[in-house]
């Protein structure tokens, strides 16, 4: 086998066919760049379940006269909840938070919107905060252990808060997924038929090739290069886009969230391990999609 | 060299066989024309013997080879042995005189030294080692069918099957191509020529196997094309 003489048909190829060539790349890197915001999604959604399983917090609100009375959990009623809390082995601190804590924490964090003015400190309970030892079943536990107590209004489980963010990040990663499965589909066609016609614009050539015995493997070959080339150069763009994306789009878009350390930031590093995945898988389903075209289409 | 035992080959789209229990053997270094009107089976008898089909009884031997049983990934080895030659020539419009031949050597690896070394010697045998450099459609009919010949020549195969060489060539240009192909035939290839060209079966005086509807109709070791035809 001659390298460059495989190299040769396969420029040849590529040029004569150059329209449906960029058609093929584009479409290829679409998809694989859909792919890759499926993969950068995954992962984040590991991260921020990593960054949330040490700092979710179960809320103990108590009730509006309670509230009022007392500042510093020092009454019979708050003190008595939380020895109870304390007492539980699934709870590992307990944490007052006042009205007037409450309220400045809340300015804080709607600073310069009209909600931060329309509340005023006793429309916010004061809360009993517990960190939780055992993160599966503790909040389950304090729940039972709060329910119908004299001193408490709602018990909110902060991981309740959480799941719809994961909800949100699992989304976006179902409807990347869906979307690169539909781009697959029309690259998948586009290769195929760009295999065909390239198979027919040289069809003197494979014709001869045929003719004075040249194994199917090496006549098939610059078809199958040709394949892969688009795949692989379509695989490189998504890399880049994905980058590109991350860089002037996506960290700005999170740069609040991600300082207010609500989600991790999406690094370089994540882009660069999901390349490497979006180059094989480009190569892997262009050489087998170009293979069976020439095996169910193509006469070589 | 090829032996035809009891061959019929049908074709879904028709009812009449393309060839008729057709038994036929073709030895070592022979010449033989291949007659018959169009639709006799001519190109069908060729094309079973490159395995381009397989038939649907009866057995093909080229050489040692029994075609149909071969299986599919040494087709190619079969077709190294065999030449083929076209009416319509099949050159690639795209490369030289000398780049047509080469590539048929370099499809099936031989070494770029054996490739300087053929090409020379082979467009020398057919009358061209001055247009080595020129390309396909700077050459008249008669000097692209020895380009053709030169391409199928190349690999030096023991069979050179040949579908209407002459077809598209004026009866001069023809008589040039059927010298050429007889000094192939002198090396000791074995030259099978299908043809509808009276003039040359008649001036050869070589042996004619006529088809007619399929079926071997005439085979006579010195024939004419036939009278009335």
């Amino acid at each position: 086998m001659r390298g460059h003489l495989v190299v040769r048909e396969v420029v040849t190829g590529l040029r004569r066919n150059v329209t449906m060539t960029v058609a093929m790349v584009l479409t290829t890197a679409i998809s694989l760049a859909l792919v890759g915001t499926g993969l950068l999604a995954v992962r984040t959604i590991d991260r921020t379940e990593q960054l949330y399983s040490d700092r979710v917090e179960v809320q103990i609100a108590l009730t509006r006269d309670v509230s009022i009375a007392d500042a510093d959990c020092s009454g019979d009623v708050c003190a008595g909840l939380r020895a109870r809390l304390e007492s539980s082995p699934q709870v590992a601190a307990v944490r007052f938070e006042s009205q007037q804590q409450a309220y400045q924490r809340y300015r804080e964090l709607f600073a310069g919107q009209r909600l931060a003015e329309v509340v005023g400190p006793q429309s916010l309970p004061a809360t009993l905060r517990v960190r939780l030892a055992d993160q599966e079943q503790g909040a389950a536990a304090v729940r039972e252990l709060m329910a119908g107590e004299v001193g408490v209004s709602t018990v909110i489980d902060q991981r309740d808060v959480v799941g719809k963010l994961f909800d949100f990040l699992g989304g976006v990663r179902n409807v990347a997924f869906a979307l690169a499965v539909v781009q697959a589909v029309a690259a998948l066609l586009l290769i195929s038929n760009t295999v065909q016609v390239s198979a027919f614009t040289r069809r003197t050539e494979v014709g001869v090739m045929r003719l004075v015995g040249a194994s199917r493997w090496y006549t098939q070959l610059p078809f199958l290069i040709e394949a892969v080339l688009t795949g692989v150069t379509g695989a490189l763009i998504a890399a880049i886009a994905l980058l590109a994306g991350k860089v002037l789009f996506i960290d700005r878009l999170l740069a609040g969230i991600v300082s207010a350390n609500v989600v991790p930031p999406i690094q370089v590093a994540d882009v660069l391990w999901v390349s490497p995945v979006l180059l094989a898988v480009g190569a892997g389903i262009a050489g087998i999609t170009g293979y069976a075209t020439l095996r169910l289409y193509v006469r070589l | 060299m090829i032996r035809l035992e009891r061959v019929t080959k049908m074709y879904a789209a028709s009812t009449r066989p393309a060839l008729d229990r057709v038994s036929v053997e073709v030895g070592k270094g022979e010449f033989a024309f291949l007659i018959g009107p169009s639709g006799s089976g001519k190109s069908t008898f060729l094309r079973l013997l490159l395995r381009e089909d397989v038939p649907t009884r009866g057995e093909v031997y080229v050489s040692d080879l029994n075609v149909a049983r071969i299986p599919r990934r040494k087709v190619p080895r079969l077709r190294q042995r065999i030449g083929c030659v076209f009416q319509d020539f099949r050159l690639l419009t795209n490369r030289t005189v000398a780049g047509n031949v080469a590539f048929a050597l370099e499809v099936i690896g031989r070494s770029p030294t054996t490739v300087r070394r053929v090409v020379p010697e082979v467009l020398d045998l057919v009358g061209l080692a001055g247009k080595a450099e020129r390309m396909p459609h700077e050459l008249s009919g008669g000097e692209q069918q020895r380009v053709a010949i030169a391409r199928a020549f190349a690999n030096r195969p023991p069979l050179l099957l040949a579908d209407e060489p002459t077809g598209n060539l004026d009866p001069d240009t023809s008589q040039d191509i059927m010298l050429l192909l007889e000094r192939i035939n002198r090396t000791g290839t074995t030259v099978v020529m299908a043809t509808h060209d009276h003039a040359i079966v008649d001036s050869m005086r070589r042996r004619v196997v006529e088809l007619d509807l399929g079926r071997i109709v005439r085979d006579e070791a010195r024939g004419v094309y036939g009278v009335g035809r």
